[in-house]
């Protein structure tokens, strides 16, 4: 197979990983690969499919590309425009291939062209909020002609957008229920796809919801109303239509056009809606008794956990609502609103919320909890009631998109340990690799430290994080840094408490105003806003030559969306190993659901987590070959085999039995060393052969040997 | 010989890797590939003379020294300071060595503030002696000032007051010990005035490579090294003595040069009295009354020593074997040819050194194929100029 690759050398690793690749698509299975960012995921991924695609148009027809912010969107569209340009320069035709780009409206509608075509389509009241937007990336299309927006869904070959499209019931529906079932799926940055899962089959629901739910309640009510006074024919032909049942959808699925909803069971297309709901009056009534009743349960002094059958059971008792009009909630609401002709669909998100819940509740029994807390644990004092209504299995809501699509690729730079990925979605996968990157000089330099200089153990373990001499020798660490490392230094916490806590202590001891006299401190904070101000500042003083540290914390913004290319961060230090909030019942209740349906250890589970937060936190600050980058894990207990394990593989590698548990000043030392080694003039020419390669190279018998190594089977 | 007091004990001091430095190469492939880069460094270095290359000789050069508080660092024997300077002793020399018709300047940066110790001077001028010394002597007192450092307005007011004739090179080194700098101004202005002003800066890091100076040399077309250690920055510094290739935009003029006499006069003779050198007017330290001296040829001004510019009428006063030191620089001897050992046949001796060759490649002269070890054909190349054994067998014929 011919594959073109836009640029004139090519890494190993890359090479490898689209042998990989090839070898998932010929098997036709899923697949889950690990490569260290910034050696060209994308590119490998993007060139070898549309090479695969034009090998065999049968065989593949379609590329799903999901990542997961809008910057890594554009990136991706960028590089498949470089591709594009090459496949017309080396081919000498004009291809074929038609590549859309989906995101927000918010984000893409600047085209005058864009923006009318949405108004029409808002006009048409068909396709009312997520599905107007878009931007075409395409190149062959006649532009002059109209096209709509589903029509080209079905025919483009490569469709670049967010997870939530394929990922989130309420949206995937809408936008990707008819791509073909021999299309590949490739889930980009995918270190975090379970989250993502259950986070879009999880409600919240706090008291304001309730009340702006019982206003949106009112609003329907008097447009009901209005309309009746109007225009009583309309509701008719809508009772006419329900009575008939969604036999039409039903139809589809069967002739395989949908991507079926996970929302909508099998069964609930068989049925017609319920004759208790199907008058719009009807159904008005009913959502206001299921709000009383919700509200009342959230009239609650302690902490109730009970499953779905509890809880169904129980409102049938308190409110005499059974099951199946509750499933048929959602349904019945997305049908009223739409005979109403409400075109502001967001004013009525939080009657959605609850009709959502309402149907997941009662179409699954298993797999998913219901958490009523009267309060937050931080201000007990505070009435705040929440009910969380939270998934526990993440493959409930990846499970279509394994079952329907032939391929589904998982990769990101960090997805160690790789073998968990298949047992939390619930897959089995045909390839899993790790995949090395090859350097001609070694530009990372992960160092654990685990005692400081008076041979304390640092440790941001429960115990002893609030000694003293902790705080102390963390302050002292990243006191010796300041002085040693050029640029930026980005350290990251466990937890915004912990972080208050610890630059309040070394700001009573005086070690704040040290490390100021070498660095300007930023700090991020929960309010998106300040941090992006923090961040500009902090890149800006970077920049020119000031020096800054950014504190931030772990799972926050900063540690999942923002890259610290070269001098934005030279050094990446991880205070404590980033445990999520292990009293937290809703994660409680997960533990306990992994352990029973999939005989995770809550332990195994917990370390997971963290080091792939860890991971993903020190993985900030290497972007590319020609970058380098301290890494500094700051605990004892990085050190154990356990932790240091489950750190991907091109981390780990490079992690000697030297660099384990030093000291600060064994640290400093080795730091200092590491940065005049990186200071010295790095050409390509030192890269070419070893970490770059010609076609010349690459067609050698001896690269091809050492490329073999570069993929660590699992 | 007493020990400085406030010295830290040697227990107190960093934690060093001292053994790391002998270690052979086992695990690490670093420390081979970053050594073997280094090595085609130093040959690059005399293959990158080639060609017929405009040169700058005549340069103006300010040395910039940071002198904040990280200066302190013991990681350079004693510290990095008395390190600096030592190296910087032999650099001057060099540099004069080297570049008879130059002139050089020193400004030390501390404190947020600029300060000039000598302004730009040519050999031998006791200003120039007085500024190492001074600034020696300026290392017992200096001490915690804020580790921030900042030379540029400074010495961007003190060239760019200064007229200079547009044939000569303006260069500025700066030896950069401390990782952040504090301008009170934006610092990418001021490289655009740089470079406006054509003047070639280049950075000589001692800790770690800083963006802001990556981005300094890049748009003034210098060079920033980051040393690895003393060796290592000696061997920066020697890089600096050469002259740099100069920029096709600066003006070609003719110059007008004396070249002064030197009269002898003994007291015998009756004619001769004693004078003041003009160069000696204004410090007291400098000799007084000398008999002999170089006349300048245009106002007969008397200096002792050369080269020197008039100070009455502006004339550059130079010897012509200072002229002919510099002249080496335009006509570089050829790189000496390398060959693995294996293949070398012949004696196994290094011509210059007699010591037997063991490196894994040899280097041949292309004129009288002669065989050298490493160091002596650096040595060739940067102090002699000359082939040794061609000139022998010149001699001879």
């Amino acid at each position: 197979m011919l594959v073109y690759f836009p640029y004139d050398y090519i890494y190993p690793e890359q090479y490898s990983y689209m042998q990989e690749l090839k070898r998932t698509l010929d098997a036709k299975g899923h697949g889950v690969l690990e490569m260290p960012s910034g050696t060209g995921k994308t590119i490998s991924l993007l060139s070898l499919i549309v090479a695969y695609q034009r090998a065999y148009p049968l065989e593949v027809t379609k590329l799903i590309y999901c990542s997961r912010t809008v910057p890594e969107i554009e990136k991706v569209v960028e590089e498949l425009r470089k591709l594009m340009e090459f496949y017309a320069k080396e081919t000498g035709e004009t291809n074929k291939l038609l590549a859309l780009a989906l995101s927000s409206r918010k984000n893409l509608c600047v085209h005058p062209e864009v923006s009318s075509l949405r108004f029409g389509k808002e006009v048409d009241g068909k396709c009312h909020s997520l599905t107007a937007s878009y931007i075409r990336a395409q190149r062959h299309s006649n532009p002059s002609q109209p096209i709509c927006h589903f029509f080209e869904i079905l025919h483009a070959n490569i469709v670049v957008y967010s997870y939530h499209y394929l990922l989130d019931p309420k949206i995937a529906d809408l936008v990707s229920k008819e791509l073909a079932k021999k299309s590949v799926v490739v889930f980009d940055e995918a270190h975090n796809i379970d989250n993502v899962c259950i986070d879009s089959m999880s409600v919240n629901l706090t008291r304001r919801t309730l009340d702006r739910s019982q206003a949106n309640v009112e609003t329907l009510q008097n447009t009901i109303q209005r309309i009746k006074e109007i225009d009583a024919a309309k509701l008719k032909e809508e009772y006419r239509r329900l009575v008939e049942g969604l036999k039409e959808a039903n139809v589809a699925r069967e002739t395989d056009i949908y991507l079926s909803n996970p929302v909508l069971p099998d069964e609930i297309l068989q049925e017609a809606v319920p004759g208790s709901i199907r008058t719009a009056e009807h159904f008005v009534g009913f959502m206001k008794r299921l709000l009383e009743y919700l509200k009342s349960r959230l009239r609650v002094q302690h902490v109730v956990q009970e499953s779905s059958p509890q809880f169904l059971k129980d409102i049938y008792e308190k409110v005499c609502i059974d099951r199946k009009p509750l499933r048929f909630c959602a349904e019945r609401l997305r049908s009223l609103l739409r005979t109403l002709e409400i075109t502001d669909i967001a004013d009525f998100s939080p009657i959605t919320l609850i009709s959502h819940f309402a149907t997941l509740v009662s179409t699954y029994s298993k797999g998913f909890t219901i958490i009523i807390e009267p309060f937050e644990d931080k201000t007990p004092t505070i009435a705040n009631p929440v009910l969380h209504f939270s998934c526990m299995d993440p493959s409930i809501a990846i499970k279509p998109v394994f079952e329907r699509f032939q391929s589904v690729i998982i990769t990101s730079g960090t997805l160690s340990p790789l073998d968990i990925y298949p047992r939390i979605l619930d897959f089995r996968p045909v390839t899993m690799s790790s995949f090395t990157m090859t350097l001609a000089r070694t530009c990372l330099c992960p160092l654990i430290v685990g005692r400081g200089n008076d041979q304390v153990a640092i440790s941001s373990k429960f115990e002893t994080r609030e000694d003293f001499a902790v705080i102390r020798n963390y302050g002292n660490l990243l006191l010796e840094l300041s002085g040693i490392v050029p640029d930026g230094i980005v350290a990251f916490f466990t937890s915004y408490i912990y972080m208050e806590n610890i630059v309040a202590s070394w700001y009573e001891q005086g070690i704040l105003e040290n490390i100021q006299r070498n660095k300007l401190i930023f700090i991020e904070t929960p309010d998106a806003a300040e941090t992006s101000m923090a961040l500009e500042k902090y890149q800006e003083a970077c920049e020119n030559g000031r020096g800054a540290i950014l504190l931030s914390v772990a799972r926050g913004k900063v540690s999942e969306g923002i890259d610290f290319v070269h001098h934005y961060g030279r050094a990446v230090i991880m205070f404590g190993v980033p445990y999520v909030y292990t009293q937290s019942r809703i994660l409680k209740a997960r533990l306990e659901y992994l352990r029973d349906q999939f005989q995770i250890r809550e332990n195994d589970f917990l370390t997971f987590d963290a080091m792939r937060h860890a991971a993903q936190c020190v993985g900030r600050a290497i972007r590319g070959k020609t970058d380098y980058g301290l890494m500094i894990f700051a605990d004892k207990r990085y050190a154990r085999a356990d932790k240091r394990g489950k750190l991907p593989r091109w981390i780990q590698e490079h992690i000697s039995d030297g660099s384990l548990n030093l000291t600060i000043d064994e640290t400093v030392q080795l730091s200092k060393h590491f940065l005049r080694q990186m200071a010295q003039p790095f050409r390509r020419e030192d890269q070419l052969g070893l970490s770059l390669l010609t076609l010349d190279q690459l067609q050698s018998e001896e690269t091809l040997q050492r490329i073999a190594q570069i993929a660590q089977q699992v | 010989m007493d020990e400085e007091p406030e010295r830290t004990k040697r227990w107190e001091g960093g934690y060093e890797r001292t053994w790391e430095v002998l270690k052979e190469d086992e695990s690490g492939s670093l420390k081979a590939t970053v050594e073997d880069i280094l090595f085609k460094d130093k040959r690059k270095r005399v293959f990158e003379n080639y060609g017929q290359v405009r040169l700058g000789m005549m340069r103006h050069l300010f040395v910039v020294i940071d002198t904040s508080r990280t200066m302190e660092d013991q990681d350079l024997k004693p510290n990095r300071l008395t390190s600096t300077l030592k190296l910087m002793e032999y650099f001057v020399d060099e540099y004069f060595d080297q570049n008879p018709i130059s002139q050089i300047g020193i400004i030390i940066t501390k404190n947020k503030r600029a300060e000039k110790l000598t302004d730009l001077a040519g050999e031998f001028s006791p200003r120039r002696i007085t500024a190492v010394w001074l600034l020696k002597h300026f290392s017992d007192s200096f001490c915690a000032g804020s580790s921030i450092s900042h030379g540029w307005p400074r010495l961007k007011q003190s060239v760019s007051n200064r007229h200079m004739p547009g044939h000569t090179s303006r260069e500025v080194l700066v030896i950069f010990s401390s990782l952040t700098t504090c301008d009170p101004s934006n610092i990418y202005d001021l490289i655009k005035t740089l470079k406006g002003l054509k003047i070639r800066v280049s950075v000589i890091g001692l800790s770690a490579e800083v963006r802001v100076c990556t981005i300094l040399t890049r748009e003034t077309g210098g060079t920033y090294h980051v040393i690895l250690d003393e060796t290592h920055f000696r061997e920066l510094l020697t890089f600096h003595v050469k002259p740099p290739p100069a920029s096709s935009s600066s003006e070609c003029s003719l110059i007008r040069m004396g070249f002064p006499q030197h009269a002898i006069a003994s007291v015998s003779d009756q004619d001769s009295k004693p004078s003041f050198s003009m160069s000696h007017l204004d410090n007291s330290s400098g000799p007084g009354l000398t008999l002999g001296g170089y006349y300048c040829p245009q106002c007969r001004a008397k200096y002792t020593e050369l080269p020197v510019e008039c100070k009455v009428c502006g004339l550059t006063l130079v010897s012509a074997p200072h002229l002919a030191r510099s002249f080496h620089h335009l006509f570089p001897m050829d790189a000496f040819q390398e060959m693995p050992l294996e293949e070398f046949e012949g004696e196994r001796f290094c011509e210059a050194c007699q010591g037997e060759l063991k490196d894994k490649s040899v280097f041949i002269c292309s004129v009288c194929s002669s065989a050298f070890c490493v160091e002596c054909d650096l040595f060739i190349h940067d102090t002699l100029h000359c082939c040794p054994s061609c000139i022998h067998s010149q001699s001879t014929s």
